[in-house]
């Protein structure tokens, strides 16, 4: 059986914990502390350590999915968790302050994710606010990045579905990088 | 009636807690560093004895007994062991780190102390304040 880790990152709020509880076939395990910093983010709660479910694709895949708190106080806890991960969902929520230069960011930041696996870009609330478009990230990212294949979507990630198909994107685009880069390296001169 | 300040943005918690942070040194001399924080990993206050300022800041161990306090109750939850008075110990051979919620409070104690202190009587010492902070907070009208 293949096995992937993936890890779900973005700033507080983007939506990252109700994601993998969306895709999660099992109980997901929490650490969710009592969120002070309600000026951030208004939500009760917000995680401290990481979250962590699992999702099995077909009889041969299974997914571990793995959610950063993410706030930058805890980057020990992100030094941690992109040890293992292979590829990365970026949930930037749209309504946030600047959140083309969060999706930045956190490229920056998890920038080792692409190059061990890939990325894809997930957009959310972006009902609560219609901008920026996604073609305005999707330039952002090519003037930032220029040839970084990372799909950008709308997601929903209380939507399990919704979410089902980024991922499945994810995993193809990793698939597909993977084997292109086993030609490439078949190819080159001995 | 309720302060909803967070405690760390709370002066009269704020001074509450470096005070009793200095007299639980003042209790056992071989607490070398403690920390009160905000379930979220917010550093209330700190007191240091013997910890250098690289270790101590930024208030990383703030976030970082946040992260071990919740992971910690995710392993007791999973294994059905969770309780009220649950606390954690970190131990090697160069010292201890203990720490335990604030009863009915969304706080955290932690605390390191060398391997001169006895792990119960170090846990004593950290009890008995985590309940003096209890009390104030209570008193205080603090979650």
């Amino acid at each position: 059986m293949a096995e992937h880790v993936i890890l779900f990152t973005g700033p507080m709020g983007a939506g990252k914990t109700t994601a993998i509880q969306s895709l999660s076939e099992i109980d997901v395990v929490l650490t969710e502390g009592v969120n002070t910093d309600r000026e951030t983010a208004d939500k009760a709660t917000t995680t401290v350590a990481l979250d962590y479910g699992e999702i099995d694709l077909g009889d041969t895949d299974k997914v571990r999915l793995y959610g950063i708190p993410g706030q930058r106080r805890f980057e020990f806890m992100w030094r941690i968790l992109k040890q293992r991960a292979k590829g990365m969902v970026l949930l930037v929520n749209n309504d946030a302050h600047d959140p083309i230069s969060a999706m930045l960011e956190y490229l920056d930041e998890f920038a080792e994710l692409y190059e061990k696996g890939g990325v894809i870009i997930g957009i959310s609330r972006s009902d609560v606010s219609g901008t920026p478009t996604l073609d305005q990230y999707a330039a952002a990212l090519d003037a930032a990045r220029p040839g970084m294949l990372a799909p950008v979507m709308t997601v929903d990630p209380r939507d399990g579905a919704h979410m089902r198909m980024a991922l499945m994107t994810l995993i193809a685009n990793i698939e597909m990088r993977a084997m292109f880069g086993s030609m490439q390296h078949a190819q080159e001169p001995a | 009636m309720t302060d909803e300040t967070p405690a760390h943005k709370n002066p009269v918690v704020v001074a509450f807690a470096t005070t009793m942070l200095a007299a639980m040194r003042d209790e056992s001399r071989s607490l070398q560093f403690a920390v009160l924080l905000t379930d979220d990993g917010f550093e209330v206050a700190h007191h240091s004895a013997t910890l250098d300022a690289t270790a101590t800041a930024d208030g990383k161990l703030a976030s970082m007994s946040s992260s071990i306090q919740a992971l910690s109750e995710a392993v007791t939850r999973e294994l059905k062991i969770s309780a009220p008075n649950e606390y954690i110990v970190l131990a090697t051979d160069k010292g201890q780190v203990i720490q335990q919620r604030i009863p009915g409070h969304t706080l955290v104690l932690a605390a390191l102390f060398s391997n001169d202190e006895n792990l119960g009587l170090a846990l004593s010492v950290l009890r008995r304040h985590a309940d003096q902070a209890a009390n104030f907070l209570t008193a205080q009208g603090v979650k």
